[in-house]
């Protein structure tokens, strides 16, 4: 008794001096708006006008400008201001800027820089980005490109932007490889295309001779595999940007589907079908060899790496209806994940780990939605007649899909896992099946 | 006799339409090689061009013409990182992120003193308005730079606090409700992150009697920070401050100020995930 009260005596001072600090006001914000933050992106001045191959600096500073705000606003979180509505910066503004006038703007943040020709022939972009409340230079980055590489210049300053301002890492600086469709329904032509992530620089990789499926992007270099029907034998191959050179992935004496690359992009797992059962291999992509990861008699397909490489999410009907399982990458302790109305396919492991994207079929839909790994907090992301194919932006938070329209139309979409800022990406074809590459280097 | 035929017509279609196919494999394969376009020069080229770490250079072309004091400091204080030139973009990357680490630390580590400060503020206004007027006179004398006494004062002062001086419950719930109802709309959270959950920051906010911040928001606490997320973490601490000064002047009622003048806000998306 003596001890409790002596116990109590001792807290009473602690207890006492914890109510003045109670005493002062605190407030939950537990809400706010999900409004695009304002920012002001100038066209970035030069110190002399002078004519590059791609064009004069002074117009390449507005064009680089223009990527950047276009970059940006694509990603649902900046909405880039009309630069009319604040005083254009001399280069001497672009290291100690005017906030007034951007203030005035209603700007909250301020990316500008310099385009410099370089007497070696090359160009420095800086790139700067300031707080315009407080007034601080947040970061600033220069990039030295040949003049027909100012683009990724601007992409990489999109980048420094986005991440200084969010904390997430970048995506712009990346590119898309996806299947060019034209021609008649009973005719089409399916053709390998890879573009910029902004649509720009689109080149076709393939004639449109056999019908290619699938391309996949790896994680970890300028590899593409995809399926191809040449030589009328449904294969993988291996596809290196950097080369042109490709290659088939193993010979099976039947159909195998385009997988995905492991992480490090050694490794690629795909599934061979036989006589209706279909099963998920891996290839050694160094030693060429084949190992087998399902077995038994139902469908396991669209296989995809965990990040860390460990764990493997795959599509497979073993339980009646396709739905998405979880193993090791040995294929071992395959775990059930995706339960529900309708069936759930073609998943895909997001970069950052915490989400699986996959196509959600119920109703008479399909839709992109996103789930867990341990199989919680699944959501719907999207809302159309058929979404499906989702690919992951290089920093997890961007997910690009395809669309088909009931008229028949398919074009390439994007949309923020949020399941906001729902968009087209441009191509120049209809345009199916995307993947989204790494961050160029 | 036609069936065999047949099948002897089918086969060799077959055989045909192998070798037409086998043909196309051929020249498409042929084709993937001479294309130039595949393998566009300037990719190689620009990430070459890419990977130089020196600082920008415009900025240090610019710097000379400013005639503000200012910016040479600002030139030179995140500089530090111009290591040897053929250095790959990634330590520059890294510099950028370990410097705001470092703010943050600070940013942590502040918030110490000041703490102490405002305890003490409070508590001598209270008493001014009360009647221990005698009680602070003994103590300043007895104990000036004791920090117990100190305590000790403070525990006194708020246990004989005249009733009158706090805040109502009405008056404190509508206070409450006039600063979220003008914070809330400016604070842009950045919801989408991996992180955001469970992450919340408290800034400490001083106001003049006109609604106008007096000294910028100051970071008190976080939580859901860890040493992964850093980058995360402090964009989110500062889309919380950039509400506060995007808001200000707040339009509060001016017979409460005493109780308005300094507060603080904890930042919890909580609501928007």
């Amino acid at each position: 008794m003596i001890r409790l009260t002596l116990a109590f005596l001792a807290l009473a001072p602690a207890l006492a001096l914890s109510a003045p600090a109670a005493a002062q006001l605190r407030i939950d914000i537990t809400s706010g708006t999900e409004q695009p933050m304002p920012i002001a992106i100038p066209a970035f001045p030069t110190n002399a006008a002078v004519e590059t191959p791609a064009g004069n600096t002074a117009e390449l500073g507005r064009q680089v400008a223009d990527v950047i705000s276009g970059n940006l606003a694509g990603s649902g979180l900046f909405k880039p201001l009309s630069r009319g509505a604040f005083a254009a910066p001399a280069v001497a503004d672009v290291t100690a800027p005017q906030f007034g006038s951007f203030r005035t703007a209603a700007a909250q943040a301020l990316a500008t820089g310099t385009v410099t020709a370089n007497p070696d022939g090359t160009l420095t972009i800086g790139c700067y980005l300031y707080d315009v409340f407080s007034e601080e230079q947040l970061v600033r980055q220069g990039f030295t490109v040949t003049p027909a590489g100012w683009r990724r210049a601007a992409h990489k300053c999109s980048d420094l932007v986005y991440s200084r301002l969010t904390g997430e890492t970048g995506y712009f600086d990346s590119r898309i490889v996806y299947v060019a469709e034209s021609g008649p329904k009973t005719k089409r032509v399916k053709r390998l295309a890879v573009m910029d992530q902004d649509g720009a620089n689109h080149r076709f990789l393939t004639s449109g001779q056999s019908l290619v499926l699938m391309p996949r992007f790896s994680p970890a270099s300028e590899t593409i595999s995809y399926m191809s029907f040449a030589g009328d034998q449904p294969r993988v191959w291996i596809y290196s940007l950097g080369t042109g050179r490709q290659e088939a992935v193993g010979t099976f004496d039947s159909m195998s589907f385009a997988g995905r690359f492991s992480p490090d992009g050694r490794t690629l797992v795909f599934s061979v079908t036989r006589a209706g059962n279909s099963d998920i291999y891996s290839y050694d992509i160094g030693s060429k060899t084949t190992r087998r990861l399902t077995s038994g008699n139902s469908i396991d397909t669209s296989p995809s790496f965990s990040p860390d490489g460990r764990r493997i999410v795959f599509e497979s009907d073993r339980g009646g209806a396709q739905q998405l399982y979880v193993m090791s990458a040995d294929g071992g302790n395959a775990q059930r994940i995706s339960f529900g109305d309708g069936r759930a396919g073609s998943p895909v492991w997001s970069p950052r780990g915490d989400l699986i994207a996959f196509t959600r079929m119920q109703g008479g839909k399909f839709r992109i939605a996103v789930i867990r790994p341990d199989g919680s907090g699944e959501r719907l992301l999207t809302d159309s007649w058929q979404d499906e194919s989702p690919s992951w932006a290089p920093n997890g938070r961007v997910i690009l899909f395809s669309r088909t329209e009931r008229g028949g139309r398919s074009s390439l979409r994007s949309i923020d896992l949020t399941g906001r800022n729902d968009r087209r990406i441009p191509t120049p074809l209809e345009a199916s099946d995307p993947s989204w590459g790494p961050l160029l280097k | 006799m036609t069936e065999g035929r047949a099948i002897l017509l089918a086969a060799g279609l077959h055989l045909a339409l192998l070798l037409a196919l086998s043909l196309g494999l051929s020249s498409q394969m042929a084709r993937f090689d001479s294309e130039p376009d595949v393998t566009p020069v300037e990719f190689v080229q620009i990430s070459d061009m890419a990977q130089v770490t020196e600082p920008p250079r415009p900025s240090m072309e610019a710097a000379p013409r400013e005639a503000g004091p200012p910016a040479p400091a600002e030139m030179v204080a995140p500089v530090p990182p111009t290591p040897v030139p053929p250095a790959p973009p990634e330590p520059q990357v890294k510099a950028a992120d370990t410097a705001p680490q470092d703010a943050i630390a600070d940013e942590v580590k502040k918030p110490a003193p000041p703490k102490v400060a405002p305890q003490k503020a409070k508590p001598k206004e209270n008493f001014d308005a009360g009647s221990m007027a005698a009680l602070i006179d003994k103590s300043k004398p007895d104990a000036p730079m004791k920090p117990r006494d100190t305590s000790q004062f403070a525990k006194t002062i708020e246990q004989a606090l005249p009733k009158q001086s706090r805040l109502s419950s009405i008056q404190a719930a509508t206070l409450e409700q006039a600063i979220r109802a003008q914070i809330a709309p400016c604070w842009n959270p950045p919801i989408g992150g991996a992180d955001v959950a469970g992450m919340t920051a408290i800034l400490r906010i001083r106001l003049n009697r006109d609604g106008t911040v007096s000294t910028p928001p100051e970071f008190v606490s976080q939580t859901g920070a860890t040493a992964g997320n850093q980058a995360y973490a402090r964009a989110f601490v500062e889309t919380a401050r950039r509400a506060v000064l995007r808001c200000a002047p707040l339009d509060l009622p001016d017979d409460l100020y005493s109780h308005w003048r300094e507060f603080e806000l904890n930042f919890d998306p909580r609501l928007m995930t």
